[in-house]
């Protein structure tokens, strides 16, 4: 009995203000939050209210047979219990529904499993606290910041005890497989769930595209191709922002709609059913290892990590953020701890992408800045005065 | 497809970048094929090279046929011209060696002058003849007496004093046939009507398909021709009369601005800023104008200059005309604040302009002036010198109707910072982009090229591929269609 897996990624960084050089050794005050608020409210409005409410009014229309996953940054709860409490209050409504499940990743979405071990541990402790106190669940299964993975990463996190991890089902690493199988993180019992990105990118991507040759996509044709996979498959990994429902995918497209009807039109094949992650390891095998040969993500057309380190500004704002862990830790102050994990989130360094031709319309869309460029300066800026302000010797220290 | 071009200049006679922007673009034309094109100019000198195309002086040589004139010493020759005439880069500049020869002139016989509006205005004005008479070791003080004379630079919008220049009787004459000179009169207006009736002379009898003409001074010709042709007119906006001019446009260059462009069939801008511009200012409507970005020619190599260097501290360029089109003041009030937080800048303003005194008064107020160069006008070896020797270039231009310079400073390798008000931001992608008015984020710019290798890095290694892209072939790309438009 095959099963579709729904997983939905809510993330929301600090977006940082343009702050220019002359601000230096001034200005204090690193984030827009004036921005960060309005973006928060605007994309309450237009997917997590509505797309939360639909959500929840399928789970009880099915008698919960249709399930759902989330992945909640910390950063992201934060902004939702400031900008937007009501946001907040519907995701745990929806908790207390019984078919909803909390994936786990880093409290601020970094990068930190490529820079630093301890650091990134942290995070997930912190990610774990956040999600038991909000929702009341304690998470068993992890997935990594914008899918970012590698056989490393996958025993690291095997080691703290997840039984599962989302990933990215690149062709070159699935190879002749199949990504609608359960596999295994080589030497480890913790399994691996691979995203069909086909089908996955079908709604979040190519939904509303009119040069697409399956425009319209409608949810008859969509449950059609899902069971076109009867006996070929145990799981179709369905993963994607969740603000596909409403912000990328305009509420005029009718992407509600889509959604709407399609857990019904699933359901018409007796065979299959909707699972959390938690529930397909459960139930279906594992049937292998699988090995990463490189650092897999789920951006961009080279679905690496080049999305935020793939230049010299990148690797250069990076480096020097991670540099500073020891002389921020030392200091013991909680708010000096999380200004620097927030400058951590992996949106920074996404803005600096310098892609070419489809990829960088896909960053200019996320970006709030002009360009790449503007974004290093406002960034290095940034840790020029946090260096100088704020960690340099006490004389030299300006008070904010 | 027979297409008969109306041009002002060729090279290498140029004096800005119009006569490069017309060689660029018929030889992408050519290139294409199909394409048969005349190419009209009020005077040819005997230099131009253009064998893709039929080069038509307006005095009735061809370039094809015309045995190549030389440049003469003038029949006053006086020691700067005749040092000036051996330098080959220069004495092939006739506005230069114009200005020189009325500067010489003008200590026996008399200062000659005519009214000329700015579009015609040279690289040099008072202060740079100064400059020029001091290096050919004449008398200062008779000079700066006989300045005074000189008229003064343009404050407000009326019509412009300019010096001599370009067409005087006496200079050209030791090397062309009298008959065959022919003069377009000592008033702009006059020559530019004069070049219409010797153009539409010229040309009687020929069939075209289009009638292309470049900006405002050959649009009567244009409507002329193309009237008697019966052939579809194209009007090209390079630059505005209100882009040289701002609120001071002369009112009569812009009546044949608006004349040319409601004659036309199809409009041609070089910039969608230019575009919007046209259609605020003469309220053509926006379908009729097309936008047809310029190109630029690629540089093989990196010139080795940057091994000369011997500035201490980093540098940071303005080129260009000192005037308030191209924003110096926002250049110097920028590098004010850069030097706060980089000591050892250097500001280069290379260029001259009615401007320049007050931004070397400005610099003095502002107490940084041991960190600013004049050089003033610069030129062949000096202009790539200049432009290898800068770690940064920066173009605050208030009204830029495209803005070529960033493209040749970018073919030098260097990063570059331009004002949100030119065209060529608009095609750019890996330019930092300013509003020119926003002098601390220019000075956040600034300092971030200095200080952050990696953006120079960045910057260079990606504007290095996207001007491989931006070629003339892809203005021809664009230009095509819309002949074929006009032309059905």
């Amino acid at each position: 009995m095959p099963s579709v897996c729904f997983y939905f990624e809510v993330h929301q960084p600090y977006r940082l203000k343009p702050y220019g050089a002359l601000q230096v050794g001034r200005d204090h005050e690193y984030f827009d939050s004036e921005l960060n608020a309005r973006v928060l409210r605007k994309v309450a409005d237009k997917c997590y209210l509505p797309a939360n409410d639909s959500m929840l009014r399928l789970i009880e229309r099915t008698d919960n047979r249709f399930r759902i996953s989330y992945a909640i940054t910390g950063v992201a709860i934060e902004q939702m219990k400031q900008y937007a409490p009501e946001v907040m209050n519907s995701f745990v409504r929806l908790a207390k529904t019984g078919a909803v499940e909390f994936i786990a990743e880093t409290y601020y979405h970094s990068l930190a499993a490529l820079y630093d071990k301890d650091e990134y541990q942290a995070q997930i402790d912190l990610e774990l606290d956040l999600i038991r106190s909000e929702f009341g669940q304690t998470p068993r299964v992890f997935r990594n910041t914008e899918f970012i993975y590698n056989d490393e990463i996958g025993q690291f996190i095997a080691d703290l005890g997840f039984d599962a991890i989302l990933i990215e089902g690149a062709d070159d690493i699935l190879d002749w497989r199949s990504p609608n199988f359960v596999y295994r993180v080589p030497e480890r019992e913790t399994r691996l769930l691979t995203k069909n990105y086909r089908l996955s990118d079908d709604i979040a991507f190519r939904f509303s595209n009119r040069a697409w040759r399956e425009y319209p996509l409608t949810a008859d044709k969509f449950a059609k191709w899902v069971h076109q996979h009867s006996g070929a498959g145990d799981v179709i990994n369905l993963f994607m922002d969740y603000e596909t429902f409403g912000e990328h995918q305009w509420k005029e497209t009718g992407i509600f709609e889509f959604l709407e009807h399609l857990p019904d039109l699933l359901f018409t094949h007796p065979h299959w059913d909707i699972l959390t992650p938690g529930q397909v390891i459960e139930r279906y095998p594992a049937l292998g290892e699988l090995s990463f040969h490189r650092t897999v993500s789920w951006a961009d057309e080279a679905r690496d990590i080049s999305a935020w380190r793939g230049n010299a500004m990148q690797q250069r704002a990076l480096a020097e953020i991670y540099s500073l862990g020891a002389d921020i830790k030392r200091r013991n102050n909680s708010h000096l701890l999380a200004l620097w994990r927030r400058l951590q989130t992996s949106d920074h360094f996404y803005y600096m992408a310098t892609k070419s031709a489809s990829d960088a319309e896909v960053h200019d869309y996320f970006s709030p800045y002009e360009g790449p460029y503007d974004a290093f300066i406002h960034y290095m800026n940034v840790l020029k005065d946090l260096n100088r302000s704020v960690l340099g010797p006490l004389e030299e220290r300006i008070p904010a | 497809m027979k297409v008969l071009m109306l041009g002002w200049e060729y090279p290498p006679h140029i004096s800005g970048g119009l006569g490069t922007a017309c060689e660029g673009l018929t030889t992408a034309l050519a290139r294409r094929g199909g394409i048969d094109i005349d190419f009209l100019v009020p005077q040819l000198y005997g230099e131009e090279q253009a064998p893709h195309m039929h080069l038509l002086g307006a005095s009735g040589s061809d370039a094809n046929q015309q045995a190549p004139a030389r440049i003469g010493t003038p029949s006053h020759g006086g020691a700067l011209s005749q040092a000036i005439a051996s330098e080959p880069a220069l004495s092939t500049d006739p506005i230069l060696m114009a200005a020189i020869e009325t500067i010489e002139r003008a200590s026996s016989v008399r200062i000659g002058t005519i009214e000329v509006p700015a579009m015609l205005k040279p690289y040099l004005d008072t202060s740079a003849y100064l400059e020029l008479l001091r290096a050919g070791g004449f008398d200062e003080a008779a000079v700066v007496q006989r300045a005074q004379e000189l008229p003064s630079p343009p404050r407000d919008g009326s019509r412009r004093s300019e010096h001599t220049h370009l067409l005087q009787e006496d200079f050209w004459a030791p090397s062309v046939e009298p008959a065959m000179e022919v003069h377009y009169g000592w008033d702009l207006f006059a020559e530019v009507a004069r070049y219409a009736a010797a153009a539409a002379q010229r040309v009687r009898g020929r069939k075209y398909d289009i009638v292309h003409a470049h900006d405002w001074m050959t649009f009567p010709a244009g409507i002329e021709i193309a009237a008697r042709a019966k052939a579809p007119l194209i009007t090209h906006v390079h630059s505005l009369e209100y882009d040289r001019a701002a609120e001071g446009a002369d009112r009569e260059i812009v009546a044949v601005e608006r004349e040319g462009l409601e004659r036309a069939t199809r409009v041609i801008a070089v910039s969608y800023y230019t575009r919007g511009l046209i259609n605020r200012i003469h309220g053509t409507p926006l379908d009729k104008i097309s936008v047809v970005h310029n190109g630029v020619y690629t540089r093989a190599t990196v010139q080795a200059y940057t091994e000369q260097r011997e500035s201490t501290g980093p540098v940071v360029l303005f080129l260009g005309r000192v005037t308030f089109q191209k924003g110096p003041e926002y250049f110097v009030q920028a590098a004010a604040r850069v030097l706060e937080h980089v000591p050892d800048a250097k500001f280069v303003m290379a260029g001259s302009g009615d401007m320049l005194p007050r931004m070397r008064a400005l610099v003095e107020s502002l107490g940084i002036e041991d960190a600013f160069r004049f050089p003033g006008f610069v030129r062949g070896a000096d202009l790539e010198r200049t432009f290898s020797t800068a770690d940064v270039y920066v173009m605050p231009s208030v009204s830029e109707p495209f803005g070529i310079a960033p493209l040749e400073a970018m073919s030098y390798d260097r990063p570059v910072i331009v004002s949100k008000q030119s065209g060529v931001s608009e095609v750019l992608r890996n330019a930092l982009k300013v509003d020119f008015w926003d002098v601390d984020k220019m000075a956040s710019q600034i300092v971030a090229l200095l200080e952050l290798p990696e953006l120079r890095r960045v910057i260079v290694e990606r504007a290095r591929e996207e001007i491989r892209h931006i070629h003339w072939d892809a203005a021809a790309e664009k230009l095509i269609p819309i002949y074929q438009s006009v032309a059905a």
